[in-house]
């Protein structure tokens, strides 16, 4: 029985009323205050005007968005995150989704496999297929894209720490398939930066980690030249409870941190800022993640172009995939979550993304299930059809509120990175926990703001009912992670084991003398060495992270 | 949890490879502004590591973190364990996202309550609160000297209360153990419990058992503390040669828990070799610890270097030894050079001066030499 805000004779219900009062100060999500109005004079006190801090569309700072023409040219890709249980199993998803008008993949790995394990090492009991799909060898990678043109589809990849390895596989995979490298379009996530600031998916320590993402970067700039070398994330930052500007600001660190590093190991910005692509949240807040992505464009426009004295516009342009919030999903009440997606959806387009992933509804209870995960999908193709929202680039370009919030945090994100400077940059950062303690403060702010009831959630602290409906949610059985053991145990037993061996013997030399390692992992995934075998080969090499690290 | 009854000790770990930690940590801040006693046992804890914690620590509650849908695979096993070490009283709650056909099924399994997303943290404290039954102490010194080990981590937790004292210290003075005791001490952020971590790595590789206290504040203000330290300390975890204690020391004043000298003498008289003591690391007053152990050695970094902020803190007055941790760093010859010549001016007694950095694993065998020369 729902508890509801008046009872049935229509009384006012007194102090434990549901209904929240609106005496507060209005706040936005992540706790900035907002004024009761915005006019004119904040934009000339922010020093805003149109001509010279603005731009249009497609133009430098790109504040409108990166085309001329926005949506009006082509829609945003809708590409939603799938991947559970065997090879088999996501590539039967995968064909699904692609059925139901989806326009590129999106490829979710398992735990082990984002850790670098195999499905047989012994930490992975009970986690083989679980958050995504299981990966061991290449012959996995073939099974998964069986059937799909990967000339024609783009395909992007969520994995870190193993990233080289797996793209290696996709390589080498594509290549036996007769696919070429050059037609090849997607994006591999390769950020191990955030996972040390927030998603705690790390095997080697920072910097040769980070010498890692470089070779990928190095290689696929010249090998693979339309695929997204590094989806630079804020996404889990934001997850792991940062407030938005932290989310803008640590993410564009990040970037500028890599650009740095590529620049280091003598490469042209022009050739490869062009493929660094970025990965935003979209939360429930909508003009402040508006403000958020228009922002982050003008701000790494700003720094390409003048800090790092790039030519070419394309490596100006902040291109960005979004995806609504996990962490803004409840539990109760599950259907409502449906209306949430689609506010943070729109958020995310009139933010002017160029990809869009929105959550499935029932995402804190399981994995999506088939019905769930359609619903989401048409969540975005009703906003692509039906509201009209796409018609005009950058809708909100000149609202007094929505310029004053986007100047304040690009303000703000300078601000951090001047603080991260004072500190000795990136990697002293890190090693300083100084992300880390910036993101668990904001976590329990907003925790307790929740609890007071300061923030007010719908079905959880105010609004309840008292009976939860029960949903299908989509099991992976055990089976699933039999099935794998023997796919692994057949590929073990029938390949070469002393090419494997000299492989990965190769592998590590390259590693010692601090060459680029990716030619030695697409010749590892030739052989069929596991992801495990390659992690642990570069583990002698470049070390280990210990979890009291990441305290 | 006020007054006088002592404050619930919880520890809090992610079992798995599930990276999540959003919520565990704000749950650890939470209950420790609420008044317990924390224990964060970190990422990727294997269940026999947990299981240690929590007899270790002498926890009242275990609290298990898991959004990776690993929990009917990890979850029993981590029941059966505790049921195996005699450890069914210890309250055991999940948290993360468990699909509601799978709550009955963990209740089953003895673990008393599940809190999903949108649990609040009153929540979870009003569910802690409830008392849980305590086992009788009477046997404790009989099955201490049988080292049980269960025994040992009950009369750490008694005599930190300050009850028993008498009857510890009776068994202590007939049966005392030979064990050498090093205490750590240097200001926050200079890496004790790093370089104790490396130390024990190496201890262990030398097959000599070691108990480790570590010393962290306790809020004044409601008497919670959030102990971390033996994160940074275990290493792979379920070594029965590392007992490790994390202890509160009360008022956020003093640098080490009442009733050390007992805890200190149940670990030598139990048979450790070592008994390593890490103060709060306040940067002053430390000076206590010096009473309790057969060597203090004083931790310093590079960067405190400058002002000479040590010399203010009288700890240098007091050290059997000086390491510059962090060594790796720029200025740690400077402040190596600068420190030998305050402390040893002809005519006093002479202090060796170290270098280490527990990042690089430099320095350690040397300065384990010179701690086991200085103590025979």
């Amino acid at each position: 029985m729902a508890r509801l805000a008046v009872d049935v004779q229509n009384q006012p219900v007194a102090a434990e009323s549901s209904v929240p009062d609106r005496a507060d100060p209005a706040t936005t999500v992540s706790g900035v205050p907002i004024a009761p109005l915005y006019s004119a004079a904040d934009l000339a006190h922010l020093g805003i005007s149109e001509r010279d801090s603005l731009g249009l569309p497609g133009q430098f700072p790109f504040t409108r968005g990166v085309h001329e023409a926005m949506y009006r040219g082509r829609l945003w890709t809708m590409r939603q995150f799938a991947g559970f249980g065997t090879p088999r199993q996501t590539n039967e998803r995968f064909r699904f989704l692609l059925e139901k008008g989806q326009t590129g993949l999106s490829t979710a790995f398992d735990l082990p496999t984002l850790m670098g394990l195999d499905s047989d090492s012994p930490q992975s009991r009970g986690e083989v297929g679980r958050l995504g799909v299981a990966v061991d060898t290449i012959d996995d990678m073939s099974q998964l894209f069986a059937g799909i043109d990967l000339e024609q589809i783009s395909v992007s990849m969520t994995i870190n720490a193993p990233a080289a390895i797996i793209m290696a596989f996709y390589l080498a995979s594509a290549q036996e398939s007769g696919f070429d490298w050059r037609k090849l379009r997607g994006t591999i996530q390769n950020d191990i930066l955030k996972e040390f600031h927030a998603q705690n998916e790390i095997v080697f320590p920072p910097e040769p980690s980070v010498r890692l993402v470089v070779d990928l970067i190095e290689f696929c700039t010249q090998h693979v030249p339309q695929w997204n070398t590094v989806s630079i994330s804020g996404y889990h930052i934001r997850e792991a409870g940062s407030t938005a500007v932290q989310e803008l600001a640590f993410t564009l660190a990040d970037g500028l941190h890599y650009v740095e590093e590529c620049l280091r190991r003598g490469l042209d910005v022009d050739r490869f800022a062009r493929r660094l692509s970025f990965f935003f949240n979209a939360h429930n807040d909508l003009f402040e993640e508006i403000a958020k992505y228009r922002a982050a464009r003008a701000l790494w426009a700003d720094v390409m172009r003048n800090r790092f004295g790039a030519k070419d516009e394309a490596s100006w342009k902040l291109r960005f995939h979004a995806q609504t919030a996990g962490c803004s999903l409840q539990d109760r009440q599950p259907e409502v979550n449906l209306i949430r997606v689609a506010y943070q959806a729109l958020a995310a387009v009139i933010g002017g993304c160029q990809s869009l992933h929105s959550n499935s509804m029932d995402e804190t209870l399981a994995l999506p299930s088939e019905h769930a995960v359609t619903l989401a999908l048409r969540t975005q193709q009703v906003l692509a059809y039906e509201t009209g929202v796409p018609n005009t680039p950058d809708p909100l370009g000149g609202s007094y509120f929505v310029e004053t919030l986007t100047e304040q945090m690009r303000r703000q994100a300078e601000e951090y990175f001047e603080r991260i400077e004072e500190q000795g940059g990136m990697l002293a950062s890190i090693s300083s926990g100084f992300f880390r303690r910036e993101i668990a403060e904001s976590a329990f702010a907003y925790q307790k703001a929740v609890d007071s009831r300061q923030k007010i959630i719908v079905g959880v602290n105010a609004f309840q009912e008292e009976e939860r409906q029960p949903m299908d949610l989509l099991q992976v059985d055990e089976e699933t992670e039999m099935e794998q053991l023997r796919n692994l145990d057949r590929v073990k037993k029938n390949r070469d084991g002393s090419a494997v061996r000299s492989a990965l013997d190769q592998l590590k030399r390259t590693a010692e003398r601090k060459q680029n390692v990716f030619p030695a992992l697409l010749e590892v995934a030739r052989v069929r060495a596991t992801v495990a075998e390659s992690m642990n080969a570069l583990a002698e090499v470049l070390g280990r992270c210990e979890p009291g690290e990441l305290s | 949890v006020t007054g006088n009854s002592p404050a619930p000790r919880i520890v809090l770990a992610k079992i798995g490879l599930d990276g999540h930690d959003r919520g565990v940590k704000v749950v650890a801040r939470g209950l420790r502004d609420s008044g317990f006693h924390v224990i964060y046992a970190g990422l990727w804890q294997p269940v026999e590591a947990v299981v240690q914690t929590v007899l270790d620590e002498d926890a009242d509650w275990l609290g298990i973190s898991l959004l990776s849908g690993a929990h009917m695979a990890l979850v029993p096993p981590l029941m059966n364990l505790l049921r195996e070490k005699g450890l069914e009283h210890v309250g055991v709650l999940v948290g993360g996202i468990i699909p509601e056909g799978d709550v009955p099924k963990l209740q089953a399994q003895g673990v008393r309550a599940v809190f999903g997303p949108g649990t609040s943290i009153p929540e979870i404290v009003g569910f802690l609160r409830k008392d849980r039954a305590e086992t009788p102490p009477d046997d404790l010194i009989s099955r201490f000297r049988q080292k049980d080990r269960r025994a040992l981590a009950r009369l750490l937790t008694v005599a930190a209360r300050g009850e028993s004292l008498d009857a510890a210290r009776k068994e202590v003075t007939a049966h005392p153990g030979k064990g050498r005791v090093v205490a750590f001490t240097g200001s926050g952020g200079v890496g004790k419990s790093s370089l104790i971590g490396r130390l024990v790595e190496l201890l262990r590789s030398k097959d000599r058992s070691v108990a480790v206290l570590c010393c962290d504040p306790e809020s004044p203000l409601t008497g919670g503390a959030l102990l971390g330290d033996r994160l940074r300390i275990a290493k792979g975890g379920g070594d029965p040669g590392l007992f490790i204690r994390s202890l509160a020391t009360p008022g956020g004043q003093q640098a080490i828990a009442q009733n050390l000298d007992v805890m200190v003498a149940l670990l030598k008289a139990y048979g450790f070799d070592t008994v390593i003591l890490e103060t709060v690391g306040a940067g002053q007053g430390d000076t206590a610890v010096r009473q309790q152990a057969d060597v203090l050695v004083v931790l310093l970094q590079p960067e405190s270097g400058d002002e000479l902020q040590w010399e203010k803190a009288g700890l240098l007055e007091v050290a059997d030894l000086v390491v510059i941790h962090k060594a790796d760093l720029p200025g740690a010859d400077r402040v190596a050079a600068q420190v030998h010549e305050h402390l040893n001016l002809p005519g006093t007694r002479t202090i060796p001066v170290l270098k280490a950095s527990a990042a690089k694993s430099e320095g350690l065998e040397q300065l384990w030499a010179t701690i086991e020369q200085h103590s025979t």
